[in-house]
């Protein structure tokens, strides 16, 4: 849940830091609703079908969605979350926009890959290069492809059962320190 | 009320009815006067056969006297009970659809008039108590058909369709003539009464031979495969209300021919005869309903269906006679019992269904399914109408098809009865076979309805489809009476059963209808259901998500969103499926019997997306045509010709011709 | 019975134990580089940036800024210049703003001031 549409939904006339903390608690509860729970759509915007690959692992003995309570459906009328993958065609835009819209509320939006999240294609006449001016998204999971626990972990952040990491990485390696 | 009288008004409304139109057919309230003596008619026509139903076979009227011709010879019989309740039914529904379907003319008056001495003569067929009165009806009702079929000339395939009824009648009639000259032959006498009482004098191969005979005549008529290649021809090119006539009843005149012959005249008989009837019955159900799966034109669709419910009657009666020739009376009655009601509920959904294939052709303009759709939208009442006719024909509960149907597989199930293992098997096989049969109607009348009514439109016309002004009352009285016979089932059956035991002498109420509401195929621990139960368990279980959804309604005002499509850009009306996409699986399976023909053109030889257009025919192959009727055809071409060079024109040769014939008859008589 | 076997029933041999044990079968697999800001020159990050097919790096000024999102992981920045490039081995890289994704490697390499 997208904190200006949490805002709507609260109102008007409230001091910032409160619609905030209401957006906050918002997430958290839809979140919470599908901790255990959740019916993933996929789709497919364009993309190599690497990220599908590693998606389709996640159903495999390995990795094992079904333990967490993840399931895959193709209704997008039956999905709670909705996995894109691929640069968003532009060709793709009215389905996509269709797709998210036959989805009931609430519902989450994962951008997963390089090329959901803006990387490997430029925006030009063919391609939007990337997922987030089309869709709102709650959680970007990097990987050209990300591995099954990559998708894993983005997964279970969105439905808050772990937290964040990347923002504390700094990616750099300076002599023996992290 | 005794049933001749009921007849006899009957009779007079018609040809009273006839007289109106005839004077009035011109103007709009002439014809409305003549609908409404021809509805009188009917009605007195459907109660004269409910009472005869119930009150037995009555007397024989003899009117007249003739040394050359015979006498006019009635009689109301139980076994023509059901034809004749029919031929009310289907008389009082036309006479309501016409009104608004037929506009008033001199030609229209003329086609009433044929219309309705049609209906008389097909009473008369009903109620022939001899065998001169029964072959002067039988033709005159086949030469007013004709008529009937050529209500419009001068469009293209009617004269080809009603020369194709014309001709296979008088087939069937010839055959008739000698099935019945056999048997008034050898019993001395042309009263059926009288027959039936003697034909146990009458050698069997004398019998087995006339039953033949009259199996084959009379099928030409009912449309056993494979006789039957009028009917696709006739009934699309009749106007609406010819067709449902047609198909509710003429054909069940043949299929009253066979049970006269099989019930009444020649009942004893042995077994293999009973096999033959129940193997040609099974064979054209099954390849009626095939036929009826590769057809786009409403009508032509309905007249094999058609084709093959004759085909499940005469598989009822045809195990009847086999169970009888076996000792099993109960069974035998009860068959017979089974293909009366058939008889009854085929000739309820098949005549609304053809007078709705009426009211789709006056909205739309054509018969092809694949240029309909979404016609329940549009035309919501007819829609509603159609769709009770539909869950008849298809045999689904809780409706009157399911019941008979129902009724005639408890039948064939209990072949085992019979003792002998050969006899159990070949019955178990025609079961199978109306299984088979069964299943294809589903499947056929989904395709039915569902492509003309339900979806988008595909073409303009059936977007601007509109049933202003269209007849309503009469298919929706054939509706009703559907429901009834299926709802009044345990009434259905009691008369039923009461008009048994006058034919056939088996008491079958006490064993059929033990409680009131639940029936048991003759044979108490064989199995058992009731109409009126399952009605009311249907009910309840449509019930339940509707009291769901009352209660558990979401209090939040809810969204109302499209469909979700997929993702489409646009949903065009030609992604849907086509009548023939929807049956292809059909065609593929049971190609050998279609052996299509398939011719595809390209625009040009480029590969295949650059090429332009690419023309696609398929086209079954009409099999009994081809290798049956054009060869007898072209036998009887051989046998003209030969024969032409003695109609010479020269007229010496006549005279010769004149001379050899007086010499031949002199030394005949001197010999 | 043996308790391996319920444990098998319970939970399968081959599944892993993520997230509830951490598996680290992914940091063998390509992941995101890894930088030392102490061998990146500005000369070097401008070439860094230049080779990245994915648009990921980006100098401004005196910060070289990293795009993990954008980044395939293709090991052509580790591949030209091994001594300021490793690879990281971080996969849970989820994020809920994708400006937690954007990654600032300052320029402390000599020849930059």
């Amino acid at each position: 849940m997208k904190p200006d549409s949490a805002a709507a939904c609260a109102g008007s006339a409230a001091r910032p830091a409160s619609t905030a903390e209401t957006a906050e608690a918002l997430r958290r509860s839809v979140a919470r609703q599908f901790r255990r729970s959740l019916h993933i759509r996929t789709l497919d915007t364009g993309s190599c079908a690497a990220c599908e690959q590693e998606i389709r692992l996640l159903a495999a003995p390995h990795y094992d969605l079904h333990r967490l309570g993840f399931f895959f459906t193709p209704a997008p009328r039956h999905a709670d979350l909705l996995m894109v993958t691929g640069p968003m065609i532009r060709a793709f835009d009215i389905a996509a926009r269709k797709t998210y819209e036959a989805m009931p509320g609430p519902k989450l939006v994962v951008a997963t890959g390089a090329c959901a999240l803006g990387g490997v294609y430029q925006p030009d006449a063919f391609t939007h290069g990337g997922i987030g001016e089309t869709l709102p998204v709650d959680v970007w999971i990097p990987g050209c492809p990300p591995s099954p626990l990559a998708l894993l972990q983005g997964l279970l952040v969105a439905v808050d059962r772990l937290a964040e990491k990347v923002q504390d990485l700094t990616f750099i390696r300076s002599g023996g320190h992290r | 009320m005794t049933p001749l009288p009921l007849m006899y008004g009957a009779a007079a409304a018609w040809a009273l009815a006839a007289l109106a139109v005839l004077a009035g057919g011109a103007s709009r309230p002439g014809i409305r006067a003549g609908c409404v003596m021809s509805g009188l008619g009917g009605a007195a026509a459907l109660a004269g056969g409910v009472s005869s139903l119930l009150s037995g076979n009555s007397r024989v009227v003899t009117a007249g006297g003739s040394v050359v011709v015979g006498s006019l010879q009635l009689q109301a019989t139980s076994l023509a009970g059901v034809f004749v309740a029919l031929l009310g039914l289907v008389a009082v529904a036309t006479a309501a659809f016409v009104p608004r379907y037929h506009e008033p003319g001199r030609a229209t008056g003329l086609y009433l008039a044929v219309y309705n001495l049609a209906l008389l003569a097909s009473l008369a067929v009903l109620a022939a108590g001899g065998v001169v009165t029964f072959l002067v009806a039988w033709e005159t009702m086949a030469l007013l058909c004709y008529l009937l079929i050529l209500r419009r000339p001068r469009r293209d395939d009617v004269a080809g369709g009603a020369f194709w009824f014309l001709a296979l009648s008088e087939t069937g009639f010839v055959l008739i003539v000698a099935a019945f000259v056999i048997l008034a032959a050898k019993t001395h006498s042309m009263q059926l009464d009288v027959i039936a009482a003697r034909a146990h004098l009458v050698p069997g191969a004398w019998r087995d031979t006339a039953y033949l005979l009259a199996l084959t005549g009379f099928g030409f008529k009912a449309g056993l495969v494979p006789l039957h290649v009028w009917l696709p021809e006739a009934h699309p090119v009749a106007p609406a209300d010819g067709s449902a006539f047609l198909s509710g009843l003429v054909v069940k005149l043949g299929v009253y021919g066979i049970a006269l012959f099989a019930f009444r005249l020649l009942p004893a008989g042995p077994a293999w005869r009973g096999i033959l009837t129940m193997a040609a019955g099974a064979a054209t159900a099954a390849i009626g309903i095939l036929y009826a799966l590769n057809e786009r034109d409403i009508k032509r669709f309905l007249a094999y269906s058609t084709i093959e419910n004759i085909g499940i009657i005469v598989t009822a009666f045809g195990a009847a006679m086999t169970f009888w020739a076996y000792g099993q009376r109960l069974l035998w009655a009860f068959l017979l019992l089974a293909g009366l009601y058939h008889v009854a509920n085929h000739g309820s959904y098949k005549t609304l269904l053809f007078l709705e294939a009426g009211v789709i052709e006056h909205a739309t303009g054509t018969r092809d399914m694949d240029r309909l759709g979404g016609l329940a939208h549009r035309m919501p009442r007819a829609s509603v109408i159609t769709f009770a006719g539909t869950l008849g024909i298809a045999a689904l509960p809780p409706l009157n098809g399911f019941v008979s149907e129902w009724l005639i597989f408890q039948g064939l199930f209990q072949g085992f009865r019979t003792g002998s293992h050969l006899v159990a098997i070949l019955i178990v096989l025609a079961a199978a076979t109306l299984g088979l049969t069964a299943g294809l109607a589903i499947y056929a009348f989904v395709r039915g309805y569902g492509i003309p009514f339900l979806g988008m439109p595909r073409t303009r016309r059936a977007a601007a489809a509109s049933e202003a002004g269209q007849p309503v009352a009469g298919p929706a009285l054939l509706a009703v009476a559907c429901v009834a016979l299926a709802v009044g089932a345990p009434v259905v059956l009691t008369a039923l059963a009461r008009a048994m035991r006058t034919v056939t002498g088996v008491a079958l109420r006490p064993v059929l209808l033990p409680g009131n509401l639940t029936v048991i195929p003759a044979h108490t621990k064989f199995s058992g259901f009731s109409p009126t139960y399952l009605t009311v368990f249907l009910l309840a279980v449509l019930a339940v998500p509707g009291l769901i959804y009352l209660a558990g309604r979401p209090r939040a005002d809810s969204l109302i969103v499209p469909v979700w499509d997929g993702g489409l850009v646009t949903f065009k009306p030609r992604m849907q499926y086509s009548a023939m996409t929807f049956s292809a699986p059909t065609r593929v399976t049971f190609d050998a019997l279609y052996r299509p023909t398939v011719s595809v053109r390209r625009a040009s030889d480029d590969p295949a997306g650059r090429s332009g257009p690419v023309h696609y025919e398929s086209q079954a192959t009409p099999v009994f045509e081809r290798y049956l009727y054009r060869p007898v055809i072209r036998v009887f071409e051989w046998l003209a010709d030969f024969i032409r060079p003695i109609q010479s024109g020269d007229v010496n040769l006549y005279l010769f011709y004149v001379f050899a014939a007086v010499l031949v008859a002199y030394l005949l008589g001197a010999l | 019975m043996a308790l391996w076997f319920l444990r098998g029933l319970r939970r399968g041999v081959i599944t892993t134990r993520y997230p509830a044990r951490a598996d680290d079968s992914a940091t063998a697999l390509p992941t995101p580089p890894a930088f030392r800001p102490e061998a990146l020159t500005r000369e070097l990050a401008d070439r860094l940036c230049l080779v990245c097919p994915s648009w990921a790096l980006t100098r401004n000024g005196d910060v070289l800024f990293f795009d993990a999102g954008a980044c395939t992981a293709c090991g052509r920045c580790r591949e030209m210049a091994p001594e300021a490039v490793t690879t990281s081995g971080e996969f849970e890289l989820a994020a809920t703003n994708p400006a937690h994704l954007v990654k600032r490697i300052p320029l402390l390499g000599e020849g930059s001031s």
